[in-house]
């Protein structure tokens, strides 16, 4: 079997999963049998054929489980999305469509991503650019300044493209330092470091992730992008010391700021203590917590659990995006929830197969990279919804509501298949005697 | 650099790890506890669904009961109380707007039908069951007749069987219609006389005079008084620098103990008060549970405990520094419930032994099935029954010459104690009287408590408390099914 028909084996009923989490959700609304928004389903359904299509015509060596797993996260999250507000779902539905656009133009596109590392400063310089630019003309969403509007009541969040270039540029920079960072020169407070002017990237990255965290009031951003940075300098280094250091840095400097300003105070005592006000700074969470408890074990279905008022406000705040996974908690029960999550682990365990098949430093980091984005991501917010690290505003991949998050992880997921399929590609060519390109 | 990839992967996955090991925490283990908090809105969402079980009085009168209602050809039900505002603070409400209250959240598991081992099977096959009725122990026409009595008064009345501790009426004045929980909340809630509040368990009132039943029957404990032992009254007792008078500033002179509770003689129980000490007084009120929260079938929210206060803060009640004179005649920021002085009324008419109150006597399935069976308990004996029925005889006297002569009832004897808690302001005293009859073979034991009044324990407590106890006297069982 190639591994394109291995692909669409495992992707019909990933799909078929979103389809009838669709219609078990409209059923549920009305109580009676429905068949749902069929016209969404097939469509996005659709999208997902289209981009196997195109895989089998660009990229036929590529890893053949990334766009199944995909296709089950996007379908479950927009059948938590129809049963929130059918709303959401249909704008969700566009966004995916977008996505699967982008996706096929990257495959199309760009059939050699080494080019990205000639331009690793140009694509690094653009990420910090737009970083800038969401604090200066930001606009500010529930206190924290993470979109920019573009016209039509529209906005976007350049922050989840910033993620992406960012992680580019360091594949590209510490592929070219890797051996510098890696060897000790000096000997300091017992540690053996680099030379200081290596070791001075790490600390103005440090410091910028704080500043995030103050002036974009985002500490899920922040925590995002320097866990990656950590993770990439390891996978390039394959030295613990700095994570073990970058992690005691960033605590330190978080417990400076959780002193220091008020704001961020609040967040973590409503993370310690959400009973202490059920009705003010703990309610989110109270609510939420409510939500798991009343999913139970195995929970009472797509669209059967109480989530959503008889007017049809949701009872979490911010359920569609940053709480998606309470909602799933609640519908599907903790069984469920741990296969979501067995999902992101199994993306997980798929990019760092690709990253370990890689036959170069850049592709490896790049793809190590790229995967680590996904599945801190995922953590981070998870980890949030139960209370295991404080609640922080980031979208949990392919599943929560908004189209900037949905298209970047699409592109994030064509790269990887990109690489995937480059060094698949190699490998046949050198088998053959044909010279690697 | 696959070492590292491989080291990355674990970590992330072993971070997995944990948050399936976190969420089965809330989903399963701490589930069942967030289930059943009060401002848990799903729980209470999903009570909606449920045809909760009734609230049914002694004399079968429905307190509580759900009407099945249609909403987009779905079924619903919706919590009518046919009673209205009767015993409203005790029935309690339960929406998931304003959360639950009272019995209504005490039994919410039986109401509501998710008791037993077999909710959690129950749920697996998404089977919802029937709430199961709950039988109280409480009459509406005791209930009825109280809360007559105390209308257009702020104030309390608690009416206990003493031998068993069933309660009979836990009136509450001023109440609120429990229909309109529902519909507006809000007005109920901006009243300036706290209707929401149940004073009968959870209002903290200073006991003054009644106080004295106790220091009495710890008196009598010490084996160093008796009911004929003689005292003479020079009209002023000194403790520490500070004066006591009596009620009036009256001087009695040459008296027994009968006589000094029956006429109440401040300067006589401030001096056995003294003299016995601080220990041993608090080892007495110990016996009585003061400082404990009363066990009672009600959310502890609603009940206070009693006993002295200081700074908003329950003080032990043995304190080696203690006012003993001060708090045998119920001073020194002494703070009781009505159900607390019900309580001992309750205890001397059982021959010294305390019954722990309850409201519910049984929890019983609409097929007739017996869930759950309240039997009396003794919580503890705070006296001899010989002491008991001397205390007992020296309260008849209080009612039959004494200060509680307006409790009295034709052709039965009752057995008192008034109370006048001062507050320095003559139109704000807290009137009590706690007492029990018939004398020989208790029925009913009360406390009556009227707030911020210009009378005594005398003039507006004790006509309360007879009136209640005749009532409660000549109820006769009701036979047949519960109507509305």
């Amino acid at each position: 079997m190639s591994l394109r028909t291995r692909e669409l084996w495992f992707l019909v009923p990933a799909l078929l999963l979103g389809m009838l989490g669709l219609s078990a959700g409209a059923s549920a609304r009305l109580d009676e049998l429905q068949a749902g928004p069929w016209q969404t389903a097939l469509g996005v359904a659709m999208v997902f054929i289209v981009m196997h299509a195109v895989l089998r015509l660009r990229a036929p060596l590529s890893d053949p489980y990334l766009v199944p797993i995909m296709a089950a996260l996007s379908g479950i999250g927009l059948a938590m999305l129809y049963r929130i507000d059918p709303g959401l779902a249909g704008d969700q539905a566009i966004w995916v469509t977008l996505g699967g656009i982008i996706f096929c133009a990257v495959i199309v596109f760009m059939p050699d991503h080494r080019v990205l590392e000639r331009y690793r400063y140009v694509i690094g310089l653009t990420a910090v650019l737009l970083l800038v630019a969401t604090m200066v003309f930001g606009t500010e969403v529930n206190g924290s300044r993470l979109w920019i509007e573009i016209g039509g009541g529209q906005r976007v969040q350049p922050g989840e493209l910033a993620k992406v270039l960012m992680v580019i540029f360091l594949a590209g920079y510490l592929r070219e330092k890797r051996e510098v960072l890696a060897i000790p020169t000096q000997r300091k407070l017992g540690l053996n470091l680099p030379a200081f002017r290596h070791l001075a990237p790490i600390l103005v990255f440090w410091g910028a992730a704080l500043a995030a965290v103050v002036v974009l009031n985002d500490f899920g951003t922040a925590l995002l992008f320097f866990g990656v940075f950590l993770a990439m300098l390891y996978l390039a280094t394959g030295r613990a010391l700095y994570v073990g250091l970058g992690l005691g840095l960033f605590a330190a400097g978080s417990l400076f700021i959780w002193a220091a300003v008020p704001r961020i105070g609040v967040r973590v005592q409503s993370w310690l203590n959400p009973f202490d006000d059920v009705q003010g700074t703990g309610y989110q969470m109270v609510q939420s917590l409510y939500a798991l408890a009343d999913g139970g074990v195995v929970g009472p279905g797509f669209g059967r659990a109480l989530l959503v008022t008889e007017g049809g406000t949701p009872r979490i705040p911010a359920l569609e995006t940053d709480f998606i996974f309470s909602a799933v908690s609640n519908d599907l029960g903790y069984v469920g929830a741990i296969g979501v999550m067995l999902l992101y682990v199994l993306l997980m365990a798929r990019g760092f197969a690709i990253a370990t098949a890689a036959r170069d430093g850049f592709s490896k980091l790049l793809a190590g990279g790229l995967t680590a984005v996904v599945g801190l991501q995922a953590f981070i917010i998870i980890g949030g919804v139960v209370r295991l690290v404080p609640l922080t505003g980031v979208t949990l991949p392919f599943m929560s509501y908004g189209g900037s998050s949905v298209v970047v992880n699409f592109a994030i997921a064509a790269l990887l298949l990109v690489i995937s399929n480059r060094s698949r590609q190699g490998l046949v060519e050198a088998v053959r005697g044909v010279p690697a390109t | 650099m696959n070492r590292s990839i491989r080291f990355l992967y674990l970590a992330l996955a072993s971070g997995f790890a944990l948050l399936v090991l976190m969420l089965g925490y809330w989903q399963v283990i701490a589930a069942e506890g967030l289930d059943e908090r009060a401002d848990n809105p799903y729980k209470l969402e999903q009570q909606r669904l449920v045809d909760r079980g009734r609230i049914i009085s002694a004399d079968k009168k429905v307190l509580a009961e759900s009407v099945a209602y249609r909403e987009k050809g779905k079924k619903y039900y919706r919590r009518y109380y046919p009673q209205g505002s009767l015993a409203s603070q005790v029935v309690g409400y339960a929406t998931p707007e304003q959360g639950a209250t009272g019995l209504e959240q005490f039994y919410n598991r039986y109401l509501a039908g998710s008791y037993g081992t077999g909710a959690i099977l129950d749920r697996l096959r998404q089977e919802t069951k029937d709430g199961a009725d709950i039988r109280l122990t409480l009459d509406t026409r005791i209930q009825r007749t109280a809360e007559a009595l105390l209308s257009g008064r702020k104030g309390a009345v608690v009416a206990i069987e003493p031998r068993t501790g069933k309660v009979l009426a836990v009136a509450s004045s001023p109440t609120f219609d429990l229909n309109q929980v529902t519909t507006d909340f809000a007005s109920i809630r901006k009243q300036s006389d706290a209707p929401l509040l149940n004073r009968a368990t959870g209002g903290l009132y200073p006991p003054g005079s009644t106080f004295k039943v106790v220091t009495t029957l710890a008196a009598l404990g010490t084996g160093k008084w008796s009911a004929g032992s003689t005292f003479d009254d020079k009209g002023v007792y000194v403790v520490d620098g500070k004066p006591i008078y009596n009620s009036g500033r009256a001087k009695y002179g040459l008296h027994n103990l009968t006589d000094a509770l029956t006429f109440s003689i401040n300067t006589t129980f401030a001096q056995i008060g003294d003299q016995m000490g601080g220990r041993k007084l608090g080892r007495e009120m110990n016996r009585f549970g003061f400082a404990r929260p009363v066990e009672i079938d009600l959310p502890a929210g609603e009940v206070a405990v009693s006993g002295r206060y200081r700074k908003g803060k329950i003080l032990p009640n043995e304190q080696r520094d203690s006012d003993s004179a001060r708090i045998a005649i119920g001073q020194e920021n002494l703070q009781v419930t009505p159900l607390q002085m019900a309580m001992v009324a309750g205890a001397v008419a059982n021959g010294g032994r305390m019954m722990r109150p309850y409201l519910v006597r049984r929890v019983i399935t609409k097929d007739g099935v017996v869930v759950k069976q309240q039997r009396p308990d003794e919580l503890d004996s705070v006296s001899s029954a010989y002491i008991a029925s001397e205390v007992g005889r020296m309260m008849q006297s209080v009612v039959s010459e004494g200060t509680g002569t307006e409790a009295g009832l034709a052709g039965l004897s009752v057995a008192g104690k008034t109370g006048t808690a001062e507050t320095g302001d003559p139109n704000r005293n807290q009137a009590w009287f706690i007492g029990y009859a018939p004398a020989q073979d208790p029925k009913v034991a009360v406390a009556v408590v009227i707030e911020d009044t210009s009378g005594t324990g005398g003039t507006q407590a004790a006509p309360v408390a007879g009136e209640v106890m005749r009532t409660a006297l000549s109820a006769r069982p009701v036979p047949g099914e519960p109507t509305t």
